[in-house]
């Protein structure tokens, strides 16, 4: 204790502006105070103007812009439109922002044979071009683990390995990505349900609403999530100009992104481009309410399992041995 | 001799009710199984049904024809009946053309005319009913040894499909993933793996 201190302080009440500089207005005319505001209340207010300055990068409605899922019809329409000419200036296209409903009657389901699938990464590198994945960083929503022959321990699987030639002898291969829990935990961590289910079964991001607290990346055992720590860098000439408000249109800094079955495509129809590439044609999907799909003889005929069952996640990614 | 009747009698009496009593929620469900007869067979058709393929053998598939190589001529310009070259049956190796085919399907159990017809070069050997197979439907011939696999194909497991998942769709044919003369799939060469995350210790690395 200095005593300084002690020599200064003239009044209890002002104990607590022990921080002021004492060159300050109120210090030099000592109890007879002016109408100036305090240096707290001036920083409050000082904060609350630059803060405003700070969110000025962001137009006023993207700021005040509603979840998702509680925006009308026309906020929606009038979102893709800013979308679409910000992504405009940034990239030079012409952009399709689709915000399509689930179809009726479907509950995606996605199957992939282990026995057949060979490590080529094919399906990494369809689903960076088609879902708008940042570069660099890199940003890839597929692993492929490489598993030694009768090993099935995570931990000893490596995503790194590379040969001249795939498959190799002695190994098998398990790519890895967003199961689409059917019980996730990963929304029920989201603080902000910035993050949920749709109807059809798949996990979407609304990207706008995410806060970045990766909370959803914590909860999620397959490590199917992934976070934009730096401003994502796609080469323009490679941009997906086709998107989803949902899925793949372009993210940005500091946001959650994940797998989403393509929505941009599925919801058209489509299949999904891992599935379209697939050189050995391992991958598999369809509509789990429809008997016939092609998902659901799987499930009836094949043996299945999921993966970290023992979780209770519920998977509607199914691992499956042909033969 | 009366008491011993009568103990005979209350004896079997008890066997008789105790029996009874014992069977008696056996007997009661023959009586009411009734439900359970009536539902096992539907449930069997059920799942008869449900096994069944959608598109029954020798409907057509939608898939898309493959056309031959437009260097290869016509085999029937060289191979027929009238033609220098007799059919031959049995396995030669040191054949004067077609060198370029390397046959490595089946070991010696397969040769040529295993798969191609003998005097109709243009088609493949014909289905049980005589039906001769075209080059573009190759798969009906591959499902007469491959039938397991030919079952997981027609239902969309085994193989690739492209296209609409609830609409048109692509089929890839037998032929268009395994060469029919040497079906084992190829081995592809990987695309590159992942970047490694940034650690303090990596200075080389990126972040």
């Amino acid at each position: 204790m200095s005593d300084r201190q002690f020599t200064d302080e003239e009044s209890v009440p002002e104990q607590g502006h022990d921080d002021v500089d004492p060159k300050g207005p109120d210090r030099e005319s000592g109890n007879t105070r002016e109408p100036l505001p305090d240096r707290r209340t001036f920083l409050k207010s000082a904060a609350g103007v630059l803060g405003l300055f700070a969110v000025s990068s962001c137009t006023w409605q993207e700021f005040f812009q509603k979840n998702f899922k509680q925006m009308t019809k026309e906020e929606i329409e009038g979102t893709i439109e800013r979308l679409r000419t910000q992504y405009k200036e940034k990239y030079g296209k012409e952009f399709v922002v689709g915000a399509e409903g689930p179809i009726d009657g479907t509950l995606y389901a996605y199957g992939l044979d282990i026995q057949r699938c060979i490590g080529c990464r094919r399906c990494v590198y369809a689903c960076v071009e088609e879902n708008n994945q940042s570069r660099d960083p890199q940003i890839q929503y597929i692993r492929v683990l490489r598993f030694k022959r009768g090993n099935m321990d995570l931990e000893e699987s490596t995503i790194y390995y590379n040969p001249e030639e795939v498959p190799e002898q002695g190994y098998y291969y398990m790519p890895v990505q967003c199961q689409h829990c059917a019980n996730p935990p990963c929304t029920k961590v989201c603080p902000v349900q910035a993050t949920w289910t749709e109807p059809d079964g798949i996990v979407v991001v609304d990207y706008n609403w995410c806060i970045g607290c990766r909370y959803c990346m914590a909860a999620c055992p397959y490590m199917g999530r992934w976070f934009n720590f730096a401003e994502p860098v796609i080469p323009k000439d490679r941009i997906n100009t086709q998107t989803h408000y949902l899925g793949n249109r372009p993210r940005m800094r500091n946001v959650v992104e994940k797998c989403t079955f393509c929505i941009q495509r599925v919801r058209k129809g489509k299949y999904p481009a891992c599935v379209e590439v697939c050189p050995v044609g391992a991958r598999k999907f369809g509509n789990l309410l429809d008997p016939d799909s092609e998902i659901n003889r799987i499930i009836k005929t094949k043996r299945v399992f999921r993966l970290k069952e023992e979780l209770n996640t519920q998977p509607k990614f199914y691992y499956f041995f042909a033969i | 001799m009366k008491g011993k009747n009568r103990i005979l009698v209350v004896a079997v009496a008890a066997l008789i009710s105790s029996t009874l009593a014992t069977y008696w929620g056996l007997l009661a469900s023959i009586a009411s199984a009734q439900p359970y007869v009536e539902t096992f067979p539907e449930l069997r058709r059920d799942l008869r049904k449900q096994l069944e393929p959608k598109v029954k053998p020798g409907e057509e598939f939608p898939v898309p024809v493959k056309p031959l190589p437009k260097d290869i001529s016509p085999c029937s310009a060289c191979h027929g009946p009238k033609k220098d070259f007799p059919i031959n049956f049995r396995r030669k190796e040191a054949l004067l053309v077609h060198r370029n085919i390397e046959l490595n399907h089946g070991g010696v159990r397969v040769w040529c005319l295993d798969c191609h017809h003998p005097e109709e070069r243009n088609h493949l050997l014909p289905l049980s009913d005589g039906t001769l197979i075209t080059f573009e439907h190759s798969y009906l011939l591959c499902g007469k040894c491959h039938g397991t696999k030919y079952r997981d194909w027609r239902e969309g497991i085994h193989g690739k499909r492209t296209g609409e998942w609830n609409g048109k769709k692509e089929y890839y044919l037998c032929v268009n993933c395994h060469s029919p003369h040497s079906p084992r799939f190829k081995t592809l060469e990987p695309m590159p793996p992942p970047s490694k995350p940034w650690t303090p210790k990596d200075e080389s690395a990126k972040h």
